[in-house]
């Protein structure tokens, strides 16, 4: 076992008082080896949780172990293990990516780092033309993917990256996710924290949904959907006002943001939702659809906000 | 040790390599303040006599160092937080006094050649009466620490707002309100007693004996100020990074 999340509780307090429970009572474990998805919306508490594994926060209540050490005892030993790519974008002043990746290198692993490394990871990346460029004149995605290579460079046991596709361009996202894997062969465990949901699912192995502090539920993407297994997602671009259209009664559950509405529907219902969009279509209240089996996102939308919109 | 020794060898160079093109800057900008404060400070006693100039000339290093340590590290500081930099480098593998440590030691690079530009022009062109002890370079290292420390303790424990007005405050109270350029009887009582306390006036007295060592000397007490003040910043800015 990687890591152990026993019983973590964190809360923020002001003034003597708790302003807010960040994490609410969490436990889960990472085996080695292993992606592990962190999945929850912004201020779902995935950062406080990532800064507790990290020793930078002391939780209130639970203990974390790493390789079966406690990190609230021996907070420095858990920054050897882990290597870490923020949130937040890295400034790299006048570090070239490769000065940067190479020294980060070097402090991990000392005389034993292989430069070669650098390469090619740049290369698997298709990131070389960047490689000799100063941080200040790259753009947001080329940063961001340097900051990844300083996580990867000479990864620990665990490798933690928030949200590491942002800003990254699709053909380069690819690239990404295979150099992620490629991690894992040598047994080192990844937690991809996230509110990227359709793309976490391709890549995790187990995922955890956090929301509003709680895990709401965790397993393999397939446990996870079974929930949901035998319906389909409709995604519906509005035109006009939703109160104005009348929705379908066989509707499972739904979720709208701005103009974008989702909802599920049982396998049987296919045909009748084709014909109710089809009519909104042509009354003008529908853009475009989507109709396709569901995803972790359908759970995640019925698990957080489905239930309330949908009553 | 070997690690502590690599893992310093690495932050420095990370560091430096980030931020090269502003510490030339510093280093540059340090060099005209420091040929100002002789320069200009002369405009403003029109008939200087060689004590007024001698003060002038000694206590432009002084200056030099609070300026380094108090004003600009903590605008430094400043920025590194409001990007999340400085929470970045508490996940590196490395004890955090590396950091402390590799930084440090840039800004006591930049803050060399000011002094010693500023005092060859001053000396040349003045003729103060320099009397240069060999304790100049511990001297120098003592203010330099001391004055760091300190703008890394309140740089890591107030907020970027309340730091920048402490350092502008510092910059103004320095220049005109402190005994570095002149003797400390002019100053009101009140203000003398604060001086008592405060870092500034030993930091003064310090650098002062040492570069006129046959003019003025430093007591007892002015090492022990400082002495305190350089392990209550360090300490201070310690207990923030491991803090947690």
């Amino acid at each position: 076992m990687i890591l152990e999340v026993d019983r973590v509780t964190k809360r923020f307090t002001r003034r003597g008082k708790t302003d807010k429970v960040a994490n609410d009572n969490l436990s889960f474990a990472i085996e080695e080896g292993e992606i592990f998805g962190l999945l929850g919306q912004n201020g779902a508490g995935k950062t406080t949780l990532v800064n507790q594994i990290l020793g930078l926060l002391t939780p209130d209540d639970g203990d974390i172990r790493l390789l079966g050490k406690s990190v609230i005892q021996s907070p420095s030993l858990a920054r050897s293990i882990c290597s870490v790519q923020p949130q937040s974008q890295v400034s790299l002043g006048l570090l070239t990516p490769k000065q940067a990746v190479t020294l980060m290198g070097k402090m991990r692993a000392g005389k034993q780092f292989d430069p070669k490394r650098v390469d090619m990871l740049f290369e698997a990346l298709n990131m070389e033309e960047w490689a000799n460029i100063e941080g200040e004149k790259l753009s947001g995605g080329a940063r961001r993917l340097t900051t990844f290579c300083m996580a990867v460079i000479v990864p620990g046991k665990l490798v933690i990256l928030d949200e590491p596709t942002n800003d990254v361009d699709p053909v380069r996202r690819r690239y990404l996710w295979q150099v992620i894997r490629e991690l894992t062969n040598d047994g080192t465990s990844v937690i991809l924290v996230t509110h990227n949901v359709v793309e976490a699912e391709k890549a995790v192995d187990r995922v955890a949904i956090l929301h509003e502090g709680k895990l709401i539920t965790q397993g393999t993407p397939s446990e996870v959907k079974s929930s949901v297994h035998n319906q389909m997602r409709m995604e519906v671009n509005l035109l006009k006002e939703f109160d104005e259209m009348e929705m379908p009664k066989w509707m499972l559950s739904s979720h709208r943001q701005g103009s974008r509405l989702l909802f599920a529907i049982d396998q049987s219902k296919v045909s009748s939702t084709i014909d109710w969009v089809r009519g909104q279509v042509e009354k003008g209240f529908v853009m475009d659809y989507t109709l396709s089996p569901s995803t972790i996102e359908d759970v995640y939308i019925e698990l957080t906000s489905g239930k309330e919109a949908m009553q | 040790m070997n690690t502590l020794l690599s893992h310093y060898k690495y932050v420095f160079q990370l560091q430096l390599l980030r931020n090269g093109g502003f510490l030339v800057f510093m280093a540059l900008i340090q060099i005209l303040i420091a040929i100002g404060i002789v320069i200009g400070l002369t405009y403003l006693i029109p008939d200087p006599d060689s004590s007024s100039i001698l003060y002038l000339a000694t206590g432009a290093p002084t200056l030099i160092l609070i300026f380094t340590g108090l004003v600009i590290l903590p605008q430094q500081i400043g920025t590194a937080k409001a990007d999340r930099y400085l929470e970045y480098m508490k996940t590196w593998p490395i004890n955090r006094s590396v950091i402390l440590g590799a930084d440090t030691t840039l800004w006591l690079i930049i803050t060399i050649p000011g002094i010693v530009v500023s005092s060859i022009v001053a000396h040349f062109m003045f003729h103060p009466g320099y009397d240069v002890s060999w304790t100049v370079v511990p001297a120098l290292l003592m203010i330099a620490l001391t004055s760091i420390g300190v703008g890394y303790g309140f740089s890591y424990l107030l907020s970027p707002i309340a730091s920048l007005a402490i350092s502008q405050v510092t910059v103004f109270g320095a220049l005109m309100f402190s005994p570095v350029n002149f003797p400390m009887e002019r100053l009101p009582e009140w203000l003398q007693l604060l001086h008592e306390v405060l870092p500034i006036h030993s930091m003064a007295e310090i650098m002062r004996a040492s570069l006129a060592a046959s003019t003025f000397t430093a007591n007892i007490g002015n090492y022990i100020n400082l002495g305190i003040w350089c392990i209550l910043g360090f300490g201070g800015a310690m207990y923030i990074l491991n803090k947690r």
